[in-house]
């Protein structure tokens, strides 16, 4: 090769290096995070067991890990977010309250589940059980499993030597208990004003138990809370939590109806069951008639049938010729119990509610210009027709569907993760924030047995 | 290396003759074409116009053989919809090659040749625990095709040639991660194409020593892939009966493509070409693969694709600076026959700008071309939403850009 050549060739070449360095596309630069109007700086989550990250029935380590508050303060360390304190049970108490996996499928299909036994307890011989050893760092996610908007006013609500008689869910939770100092007598909403005083952000999700306890025992045990109770007490605490000028977000209350406690067992499933036993059979249920007075009728398709009936109908009484859900009328038939059951009346207690509940909410979000992630509408539009996360389908069927745990009420990590980013697009949108979304496929939906 | 071409065909599997037709940017049949932009319908260079032109070819004063090779650079950047993490790929360089071989009497109408040229040699691997792993974590395609070509020039002015294309080699490989409830296993689907015959043919029409015109056609083959290999990894035993399968096929349509070219000579020492090609990506509707056995109840998966056919506009000259001294330049606009919405992480694909350069040596009977493309995908976002309409929530949801960088060298001898 003569040296002509080299020297023609010799740009060329350099241009080609050029062409390499430049050739890796950068998009980083188009997609940076930002706070937009809002702050970060101390974030606090206010609300009940969906806000401490309660999965599973029982509230255990993982879940804490993943509750939606944590993966928010995540997201929003990307965007000026400071340091989140959720009080997590330690390493050594990772089974917290205790709570159900999965052990496995019946030969007919059906979820084989266990509880898995606390051991976050404080008293000795009793580690399954509350009192909870107390967490007594700072606690920036402050749900508690169990609270109702209703019970935000009570005095003692964490201290169990202020408790005149025995305590019951209304006078004492010990989830409020576990990081309220030993004796303390101040009610949710008196350490919610403390910690609003200096934060500048926060996530509200209240009211959920305001109507879940009354659905879930099928309209048997549990009221649903007077919509002007629910209101003032909204208000109150919103009024709380903004007084410094913080910016947050609010949530409304998904209709229960749409969640697998309800839907797995399906009235039309038990009754084919049954006749293809004895073509006779049908499903008899007891319920609340108009007098208030307990009445056994024929089960229809638009009965409710909750997901703890599962474990009873079918089984044998003692002194009953029918299995429990069967009968040939009304008179002879052996009805699934009440508490298992939400008639359609009941139903409409529960939707009217919900919707009474999220008019209050929605009404104070608007009057303070707060972010709101509409979970009725949302958790509705997944039941409807599922949710397909980063090519992965997703539904609001029980196991299979990824979003909701064992309980059949409480989402999974994948459920809560879907949940912050569903806050998140609510954020970007009423802040001019650029908080980034995660990926859920990163969490989980329910685990399966190794 | 067609990355685009990779997965625009076939989504990839092999896609074929198509995609290396020319219709598209990143085409790398010859050398010499590819410093012009690609060019070449509607010239008579060399011993590529077996590619680009058969009816060219009886055109070609020189008989002779050339070879050349290209490394293909492929960079892609990829952000999930609201997420700021900047996925990159684990890249890789591959090798597409070509050889041709033309015969035939110094001074007589006949030429005939053999072609080899690697369309497809493509390969993208996505970034470790990315957003779109239940679409896509790997793919990596290879072919290779064998056109026998004679021409025939029925006057001084015009010509005609044809090649028989060969599917003679075609292999994919497809992987991507399952999604499992609480963990993700992974599956690969491993096979090898049908041998196929497509044809090649053209017509080259040069009135004047000033310009010269062409038409090609390309035919559509459709490439099958019959009992290739399906392999389940990291499937934990509780979920082991719903992923049974261990055989699939697939067929992909490797499209047809029509082309014409013009050729202006104005001065001895300079020749512009103008390309125009039409590919008819209309006949990718969807992407199925049929399994021996169920895959969580299913025993066929089926994705769309809706492509829409696309046109393709290349200009480039070359310039005889010197006896023994040729430059070239020339540059590309490919229209992306992906529409919003069916943006699949194995054609992340947009339209395209390419620019080119290149130049030769001759030594008598030796020659050496060297060409680079730098080919600039232009960024393409596609929203959660539009999937949703669509139904091709199979896919992810978000932006990516690429760019491609292509280096070759060929030599050629002259008999």
């Amino acid at each position: 090769m003569n040296t002509f050549l080299f020297r023609k060739v010799t740009p060329f070449v350099t241009l080609l290096g050029f062409g390499l360095t430049a050739c890796q596309p950068d998009l980083e630069k188009d997609f940076e995070a930002s706070r937009g109007t809002a702050d970060f700086t101390r974030y606090i989550a206010v609300g009940n067991s969906l806000t401490a990250g309660y999965s599973d029935d029982g509230l255990y380590l993982e879940g804490q890990q993943n509750s939606y508050p944590s993966i928010l303060a995540k997201q929003f360390r990307t965007a000026g977010g400071g340091e989140f304190n959720q009080p997590l049970f330690t390493e050594a108490q990772s089974n917290g309250s205790g709570y159900l996996r999965l052990t496995g499928f019946s030969a007919t299909g059906s979820p084989i589940t266990a509880r898995v036994a606390g051991n976050a307890g404080r008293v000795a011989g009793a580690p399954g059980s509350a009192p909870y050893t107390k967490f007594d760092g700072r606690v920036d996610n402050l749900g508690v499993p169990g609270i109702r908007l209703a019970d935000i006013h009570t005095a003692n609500f964490g201290n169990l030597g202020g408790q005149t008689g025995a305590p019951t869910a209304a006078t004492f939770n010990p989830f409020f208990e576990r990081i309220t100092p030993l004796g303390n007598s101040q009610s949710y909403f008196q350490r919610v004003k403390a910690e609003a005083a200096t934060a500048t952000f926060f996530s509200n999700w209240l009211g959920n138990n305001d109507v879940l306890g009354y659905a879930t025992t099928g309209g048997v045990g549990g009221v649903i809370t007077r919509t002007d109770t629910f209101t003032l007490k909204n208000n109150r605490i919103i009024n709380a939590l903004t007084a410094n000028g913080a910016k947050g977000i609010v949530a409304t209350i998904p209709d229960v109806t749409n969640v697998p406690f309800f839907t797995t067992v399906r009235v039309a499933d038990i009754r084919a069951r049954f006749k293809a036993g004895n073509a006779a059979l049908d499903v008899y249920i007891q319920t609340t008639g108009t007098a208030g007075a307990q009445v056994v009728r024929l089960a229809t398709d638009n009965d409710l049938l909750t997901l703890p009936s599962s474990a009873v109908i079918g089984t044998t009484t003692t002194g009953n010729p029918f299995p429990v859900g069967a009968g040939l009328n009304a008179t002879q038939s052996n009805p699934v119990p009440n508490q298992f059951v939400l008639d359609a009346t009941e139903q409409t207690s529960v939707r009217n509610a919900t919707t009474a509940f999220n008019t209050a909410i929605v009404n104070k979000a608007n009057e303070k210009g707060l972010a709101v992630f509409d979970a009725n509408s949302f958790f509705s539009r997944v039941a409807a027709s599922g949710f397909v996360t980063n090519g992965v389908n997703n539904t609001a069927g029980f196991i299979s569907g990824n979003l909701f745990s064992l309980d059949g009420v409480h989402p999974t990590p994948r459920g809560y993760a879907v949940v912050a980013n569903e806050m998140i697009r609510a954020i970007n949108i009423q802040y001019g924030a650029s908080v980034p979304l995660i990926n859920p496929n990163d969490y989980r939906g329910v685990k399966f047995p190794q | 290396m067609t990355l685009k071409s990779l997965l625009l065909v076939g989504g990839a599997l092999l896609t074929g003759t198509a995609a290396s037709a020319g219709g598209y940017q990143v085409t790398l049949a010859g050398q010499k074409n590819n410093g012009m932009g690609g060019v070449g319908v509607g010239l008579s260079l060399d011993q590529a116009a077996m590619f680009y032109n058969p009816g060219a070819l009886a055109m070609v004063k020189d008989r002779g053989v050339q070879v050349g090779v290209n490394l293909t650079m492929a960079r892609n950047a990829f952000v999930a919809q609201g997420g700021s993490q900047q996925r990159e790929l684990r890249n890789t360089v591959t090798t597409p090659f070509n050889l041709y071989a033309g015969f035939g009497p110094a001074e007589g109408k006949f030429r005939a040749g053999i072609a080899v040229y690697t369309p497809f040699g493509s390969k993208l691997q996505y970034a470790e625990g990315w957003e779109g792993r239940t679409a896509l974590t790997d793919i990596d395609l290879k072919s290779i095709f064998v056109q026998p070509t004679v021409s025939y020039a029925i006057t001084d002015q015009i010509s005609v040639g044809a090649g028989l294309v060969v599917l003679a080699y075609g292999a994919v490989n497809l992987q991507r991660d399952v999604p499992l409830p609480d963990s993700y296993g992974h599956i690969e689907l491993d096979g090898k194409a049908d041998t196929k015959l497509g044809f090649n043919a053209g017509i080259f029409f040069k009135p004047s020593d000033k310009v010269s015109l062409g038409v090609n056609y390309r035919s559509k083959i459709d490439a099958h892939v019959k009992d290739g290999d399906v392999t389940f990894t990291g499937i934990p035993a509780s979920f082991g009966t719903r992923f049974e399968a261990t055989k699939f096929s697939a067929t992909l349509p490797l499209i047809a493509t029509t082309s014409i070219g013009v050729g202006l000579m104005p001065t001895e020492k300079l020749t512009i070409g103008i390309d125009a090609n039409f590919a008819q990506w209309s006949k990718y509707q969807s992407l199925r693969f049929d399994f021996d056995q169920q895959i969580n109840g299913q025993t066929f998966s089926e994705s769309k694709r809706n492509y829409k056919d696309a046109l393709t506009v290349r200009v480039g000259g070359q310039y005889k600076l010197t006896d023994g001294l040729t430059v070239r330049a020339g540059g590309a606009y490919d229209e992306t026959p992906v529409r919003d919405g069916y943006v699949t992480p194995e054609t992340p694909d947009n339209d395209r700008f390419s620019g080119t350069l290149g130049a030769s040596y001759s030594f008598g009977k030796f020659g050496v071309d060297v060409s680079a493309q730098y080919v600039s995908i232009q960024k393409r976002t596609e929203t959660q939403q539009q999937l949703v309409n669509n139904g091709t929530t199979d896919r992810i949801a978000g932006t990516y850009k690429t760019n491609i960088v292509i280096p070759g060298i060929g030599l050629n001898y002259a008999f």
